[in-house]
This record gives C-alpha cells, sequence and structure tokens, in this order.
C-alpha cells in the first residue's frame, strides 16, 4: 500500500516547471544565462543564445513566441546594414559611398552587436513573463524586507488609485469641470483630477500607517511571508546555473573562444576548451525547456498509470 | 558569530573586497566589454548600497506609507495624463516629493517607481541605470531642496537639466554597450536621435513642475505638519 502512495507523490515533488522553481533559483538562472549573452560578442555563443532564449519564449508562450521571432530577427539585420555606415574600420572594403569605404568587418560587427541585443532582449522577455510582481517580491524580501513593503503597498495602491482615479473623473465631469475642448483644457483637467487624487493618496496613506502603528509596525525586527518553498530541485538549479556560468566566464576570461572584429575577422580557433565552453553555455540556456519537457512527460506517464 | 558582528563584516566587505572584485573580475572576463560591464555592476551597485543604508535605519510607518504612496501616484500619473502624449509626470513628482520630504525619500521614490513602471513595459537591461537616473534625480533635488523651493524659476531649470540628465545617462550605457568602448560619435548619434525625446520630457517636466510644484508642496507640507511626517 505504501509502496503505491509514496512512488506517485514523490514524482508529483518534482513535477514542476520551471516558472515554479523558487524564484531566487530563477533568477539566479537567468543571471547565469544573460551575462553571457550581455557581455561576450562571440557569434557563436550569441546564436546559442538566442536559440536558448527563444525556445523558453516558445514553451512559456507557445506559437504566439513564432510571430515575435522575425521581429527579434531585425535587429542584427539593421545592424549589418547599418553600422559600415557609421563605421569605417576594417580592412575588408566592399565597396564605396562618397568616398567613405563599406567594410565587411564593420557590417559583421553591427550583424553581431544586434543579435547580442536581440539575444538579450529575448531573455529579458522571458525574464518579465516568468517574473510576475509576487515573485520579484519575493526575492526583493529576502534581500530588504522593508523595500518589499513598500513595493508591496506600491502594487496594490496601483489598481486602488486607478479605480479612484475613474472616480474622481466622472465626479467631475458631472460638476461641469471637465471638459476636453483643447491640449490646455486636457491638461488642466487631468491636473485637477490627480489633485484630487494627491490629496485622497496621501490622506488615505497616513490612516494606514496609523493603523499599521498601532499593529506594532517597527517593533522587533521585520520578517517576511515567503509563499515559495524550497526543493532540492531549486538548489540543484542554482547550483547548475553557477557551475555552468562560471565555466564559460572564465574560459572567455582565458580566450578559449572570442572575436576579434577589427582590423580583420578572426575567431580564437576551435579547440576543446572552447568545445566545452559552448557545449556548457548551450547545457545552461536549455534548462528551462529540459525541465519543462521532462515534467510533460512524468505528467503523461502519471495519467497513464492511473 | 552573532548577528551583529556578521553584519559589521558584511558593512567593510560589501564595499571594500565585493565592488572592487566584481569589477575587477569583469575587466578580467570581458575584456571587450569592460567598461559596458563596470557600469552595469556600478548601477546594481549603487542602488544596492543606498537601499541597504535604508534598510537599516529605523523609519516611522508614515514615512514608509508616503513613499508608497508617492511611489504609486508617479506610476498611476503616467495613465492620468494618457490623454495628452508624451507627458509623463514620474520626474516631477520624483522632484517634488525630494524637495519636500529630504533626497532620500527622493531617491527611493525614483527608483522605484522606474523599477514599478517596468513592471508594465517590461524589464531589460535599462531596468538599473533608469533606476540610478531617476533615484539621482530625486537625490540631488533633495540637496537642493531649499533654493528650488523659494524660486519658480530654479525649480523650472532643475526640471529641464533632469529630462536632459536622464537622456545623457541612459545613452552613456547604449553606446558602452553596443560598441565596447566610448565613442563621442555615436554617443552623439545617440543623443541625436533622443533629442526629440529629450525635449518633450524637458519641456513636459518644467509644464509639470510649474503646475503641480506649488498645490503638491502645500499638501505634502500640510500633511507633515498635520501628522508629523
Amino acid at each position: 500500500m505504501s509502496e503505491i502512495l509514496t512512488l506517485p507523490l514523490r514524482s508529483l515533488k518534482s513535477l514542476k516547471r520551471f516558472e515554479d522553481y523558487n524564484p531566487i533559483a530563477v533568477f539566479v538562472f537567468f543571471a547565469g544565462a544573460i551575462l553571457p549573452a550581455m557581455f561576450c560578442l562571440d557569434i557563436i555563443l550569441l546564436l546559442i543564445s538566442f536559440a536558448g532564449g527563444m525556445s523558453l519564449l516558445f514553451s512559456l508562450k507557445g506559437k504566439a513566441a513564432a510571430k515575435s521571432l522575425f521581429l527579434y530577427l531585425i535587429v542584427p539585420i539593421a545592424g549589418f546594414i547599418l553600422n559600415p555606415l557609421f563605421y569605417h574600420n576594417g580592412k575588408t572594403v566592399l565597396f564605396l559611398i562618397n568616398d567613405t569605404p563599406i567594410t565587411f568587418e564593420s557590417a559583421f560587427y553591427g550583424m553581431s552587436a544586434g543579435l547580442m541585443i536581440t539575444a538579450v532582449l529575448v531573455w529579458f522577455r522571458a525574464f518579465s513573463l516568468i517574473m510576475t510582481s509576487d515573485r520579484l517580491l519575493y526575492i526583493f524580501g529576502a534581500a530588504s524586507p522593508k523595500l518589499a513593503l513598500i513595493l508591496s503597498m506600491t502594487l496594490r495602491y496601483i489598481p486602488l488609485y486607478t479605480r479612484q482615479i475613474k472616480k474622481i473623473r466622472m465626479a467631475s465631469k458631472a460638476m461641469g469641470l471637465y471638459r476636453e475642448d483643447t491640449l490646455i483644457d486636457r491638461l488642466r483637467g487631468s491636473v485637477r483630477v490627480f489633485s484630487a487624487m494627491v490629496t485622497w493618496g496621501l490622506e488615505n496613506g497616513v490612516i494606514t500607517a496609523d493603523s499599521m502603528s498601532a499593529r506594532g509596525y517597527g517593533i522587533g525586527r521585520r520578517s517576511r511571508y515567503a509563499i515559495f518553498g524550497w526543493l532540492a530541485f531549486d538548489g540543484l538549479l542554482i547550483a547548475a546555473s553557477a557551475i555552468l556560468c562560471a565555466g564559460v566566464l572564465v574560459g572567455a576570461g582565458f580566450y578559449a573562444f572570442g572575436f576579434e572584429y577589427y582590423p580583420e575577422i578572426s575567431a580564437v580557433p576551435i579547440s576543446a576548451a572552447s568545445c566545452l565552453c559552448y557545449a556548457a553555455y548551450g547545457i545552461l540556456v536549455f534548462i528551462p525547456v529540459f525541465i519543462n519537457i521532462k515534467e510533460g512527460l512524468t505528467w503523461r506517464s502519471l495519467q497513464s498509470e492511473t | 558569530m552573532t548577528d551583529k558582528g556578521s553584519k559589521k563584516i558584511l558593512k567593510i566587505i560589501i564595499p571594500y573586497v565585493l565592488i572592487p572584485a566584481v569589477i575587477l573580475a569583469g575587466v578580467f572576463v570581458f575584456s571587450e566589454k569592460a567598461y559596458a560591464w563596470i557600469s552595469l555592476a556600478v548601477a546594481i551597485l549603487s542602488v544596492g548600497l543606498f537601499y541597504t543604508t535604508f534598510e537599516r535605519k529605523k523609519e516611522k510607518a508614515r514615512k514608509i506609507v508616503v513613499i508608497a504612496v508617492m511611489t504609486t501616484l508617479s506610476v498611476v500619473g503616467r495613465f492620468v495624463f494618457a490623454a495628452i502624449p508624451g507627458f509623463k509626470p514620474i520626474t516631477a513628482i520624483v522632484v517634488i516629493t525630494a524637495v519636500w520630504l529630504g533626497g532620500e525619500s527622493g531617491f527611493l521614490v525614483g527608483s522605484l517607481s522606474a523599477l514599478i513602471s517596468n513592471f508594465y513595459f517590461g524589464q531589460g537591461p535599462w531596468t538599473p541605470f533608469q533606476m540610478l537616473a531617476w533615484g539621482l534625480i530625486g537625490l540631488f533635488a533633495g540637496y537642493l531642496s531649499a533654493p528650488l523651493k523659494k524660486s519658480r524659476l530654479l525649480l523650472s531649470l532643475y526640471g529641464i537639466f533632469a529630462g536632459v540628465a536622464f537622456s545623457l545617462i541612459m545613452d552613456v550605457w547604449t553606446v558602452l554597450w553596443y560598441q565596447g568602448g566610448f565613442s563621442i560619435r555615436l554617443y552623439a548619434a545617440a543623443l541625436l536621435t533622443a533629442l526629440p525625446y529629450t525635449v518633450s520630457y524637458a519641456v513636459s517636466n518644467v509644464i509639470f513642475l510649474l503646475l503641480l510644484g506649488e498645490p503638491f508642496g502645500r499638501k505634502l507640507e500640510r500633511v507633515k505638519i498635520k501628522y508629523g511626517v
């Protein structure tokens, strides 16, 4: 009996999508994935990074990510075309425009830099999708409970104030104070609404503060409410991200890989060390997708068991 | 080791060991992007250092709440003025908060507004720089509190300065990141393409400060006197 019960439960414990890992672990992962892409201008590394980031976007958003793929590819193409118009360094002159040389090196640099920007943007897009405000709040709370308090208050106030603004706007409209004929009118109307909002917000806030003090805010150490737990898998994710990222960075420091762009494009020759670095980074950026696929398979096998 | 002892050691370790180590390691690892790395690390660490000093202080609940209220107003202000394109009152609110409640509140409202509006508009490598830029605009407004309170002209000038400074700070990063080193030509090009935005920031800052400065200041003053924030 216990055999039957413990088996699915144990697998259930590991049954977490990447998004559901402890936010601190997820944050460390993102830092590890983004850092090399942000500061190593190596086209192979950047392609790996872009592929990893896009695969995560696909697993988060499904087919909707395909549309953005083309949008993201515009940046490196624009870099390829625009950079040589501004920069004329490089040996290989392709052609001349008004006696200024257009060089291949400059175009290639533009493309690499564009790919770097794109890769980082893709990663931050995934970061924004996963790191919802409650998750970021949890991370901030770990570092600074007081800041987390201010942040959570603000996040609660935003919808509250938005509603209140609507009310004030309707009231001032009903009183005939609100016209939208000219720009000046609109500005004055908005200022009036905003001004009422400030008074309301401050008065309301002071009442909240008094209520907080009455309940003993500021006595003793500030603790926090943590909604996310820790599992062994979270520690594993942190360790893997840190070790793989550190490996790539050490490789970059010792020129195991990398590119020279000017005056002539020259790559560090492919060696065992460079392959190791690329492989490490490849494993790192595909961790989320790997976790999600594994989760999908476990889920299916569990379904077929029952 | 006691909790207090470890905190004291942290206080020494962070500025004298951790920060130089992070920067030196970055310079070694990211040889061609070292400047971009240094500027990002400095932005994050300086905002972080400011936050840790704030964390250590004993603060009254009222101050905390007022900071949250002003941060919310600067974020929500975008929606209030959505009818007028290009008008965002964040800078104005940050400056007003700083002038009436002090530079520290200004820094917090500025940096947190940047962080929270990016919840809606997307986080990116620009987030730490926006946090630092708006935070510093608030911090300096706090230092200049006395003259800014007295003269509307100086307040307007500060609005222009804030609009320009914001663009200057943000574009330094753009150039360093894209080019690796600092190139004055690319910086000039970046500033030039951003010029319409810079001008509209500066103009709207001035208009907001002139329109909102007096009444908001009175309101904050009133709350300060009435409730003793």
